[in-house]
């Protein structure tokens, strides 16, 4: 009788609170927009930050609630763009865009930097940029703590043997958690296709960035003048006392750096991979063009 | 005063987390940022005040008026799932930032032993409607003060150079064990 009248007891306080939560829920009902969950399941879910928004899920928000652009997400890419776009029912256009990679514009690696000594503090770049205590002396160029590389959510950058961060551009998705990380802002991202650059980020006068780094830009001009000569004056300029390729429509091309005293203006520096997926979009281009006729 | 005394008691001398060492998978698993443990704090709180609340009425009006005061474990259980899926539904409506943030530990302040504790322990010691309040809010604030301090020292402990084989879990259970010896200074308090 007793184990009845328990059982009695639970059942009776079990359906009162399941009658509470009944009404608990529908006073707090909370509508969720169907395409926004199926919009975050396409969606790559690991929260880089590349499209702007802070996780996967706010930009699906975003795209169901505000209508935010369907093509943001650099990770999922075209496939993904395509799929967003179906399920809220838009058009894509069918133009593919050009894929962005991080590119790192330092090249004073252990072999050309001078190194007075050796940091020990946080391993961290910006805690040895803010401490002002770097083994490098330059100080514009890369600390070579490999901040990028830990910021990284995709394993696509990683330190040279030589102590200089290296791109993947097969990984590389162009997120920009790595260009957020650099204390020095020697990370920047560019169309993969649009290799030559002055890697080089120093505002040194030429007489002391050539005593600390090999490869610095000491602001001869000499590639500033081969592409005047070329009529092409645009495409490098000096920006204080650093050459500077200038992006759009980036029609610097590599002989200027032919004489290039440092090296600095070089092509295909710091990224591994660059072909193979110059290859890739190349093959991909073809198909969908001969898919289009 | 006696809730005065109850309310310190519960919050500092017998602080839930560091004295009776009930509802330590939160307090380790939600103290590596300190907003997000503020806030797991407050969520807390709400719980356990609502639910010593609750529990003291079913207990009186209920287990002990049909002399079944043994049902106590099963229904308070009741009372908590009930009650954290009410603070959900709450939270997930009036604050959606909160309830992200909380993620998948809101959910899991259900097996937060710390408020069966509380019931436990109001029911045990027979503490009044108005006590047994006092001691649940106080029950929550240590809590939540436990969580802040320890996730204070956590984010100081990120940037300090700690010898390999205490990184990580090894270095927090050492921080929560000499913060439970610093707590024990407390228990000279009431006494006095």
């Amino acid at each position: 009788m007793t184990i009845v009248l328990a059982a009695a007891l639970m059942g009776l306080i079990g359906l009162a609170f399941s009658i509470f939560l009944v009404i608990a829920n529908t006073r707090f009902a909370v509508e969720v927009d169907p395409r926004i969950s199926k919009i975050e399941e396409n969606l790559p879910g690991v929260n880089c930050g590349g499209c702007g928004y802070p996780s996967c899920s706010a930009y699906a928000e975003a795209v169901g609630k505000e209508g935010a652009p369907v093509d943001l997400c650099v990770v999922g890419g075209e496939d993904t763009s395509r799929t967003v776009a179906r399920i809220m029912g838009v058009q894509v256009s069918d133009e593919l865009k050009e894929k962005l990679i991080a590119v790192v514009f330092c090249q004073g690696d252990s072999e050309a930097s001078a190194f007075p000594g050796d940091y020990e503090g946080i391993p961290d770049c910006a805690a040895a940029v803010y401490s002002q205590d770097v083994a490098k002396r330059c100080k514009y160029g890369c600390v070579g703590l490999g901040s990028c590389v830990k910021a990284c959510p995709f394993d696509a950058i990683h330190l040279s043997p030589t102590g200089i961060p290296f791109v993947d551009a097969e990984k590389c998705t162009a997120c920009g958690k790595c260009v957020a990380a650099c204390p020095r802002d020697l990370i920047e991202l560019h169309p993969i296709s649009h290799d030559t650059l002055v890697y080089c980020k120093s505002q040194d006068p030429g007489v002391i960035a050539r005593k600390i780094c090999k490869k610095a830009c000491i602001a001869c001009g000499i590639c500033v003048k081969a592409a005047e000569k070329d009529e092409n004056g645009d495409s490098v300029r000096m920006k204080g006392n650093l050459a500077v390729v200038t992006p759009e429509p980036y029609s610097a091309k590599p002989e200027y750096g032919e004489k290039c005293p440092t090296d600095c203006y070089a092509t295909d520096r710091n990224v591994v991979n660059r072909r193979k997926v110059l290859d890739q979009q190349k093959a991909r281009n073809e198909a969908s063009a001969s898919v289009a006729r | 005063m006696t809730y005065l005394l109850v309310l310190i008691a519960a919050i500092v001398v017998n602080n839930f987390v560091l004295t009776y060492f009930v509802g330590i998978c939160p307090f380790i698993g939600v103290s590596k940022k300190l907003d997000s443990a503020l806030s797991m704090g407050i969520a807390v709180t709400f719980v356990m005040t609502l639910t010593s609340i609750v529990t003291w009425l079913i207990t009186h009006f209920i287990l002990i008026k049909l002399n079944m005061p043994y049902l106590e474990y099963v229904a308070y259980i009741v009372v908590i799932a009930s009650l954290v899926q009410f603070v959900e539904m709450f939270i997930k409506k009036t604050l959606p930032s909160l309830y992200k943030a909380l993620g998948i530990f809101l959910p899991l302040i259900t097996t937060n032993c710390a408020i069966l504790f509380v019931a436990l322990l109001q029911a045990m010691r027979s503490y009044g409607f108005l006590e047994s309040i006092v001691f649940g809010f106080g029950a929550g604030v240590g809590f939540t003060l436990a969580i802040v301090i320890m996730a204070g020292i956590r984010e100081q402990l990120e940037l300090s150079d700690i010898p390999r084989p205490f990184q990580g879990a090894a270095v927090t259970l050492v921080t929560a064990g000499v913060l439970a010896l610093a707590f024990m200074g407390f228990s000279g308090l009431l006494s006095a």
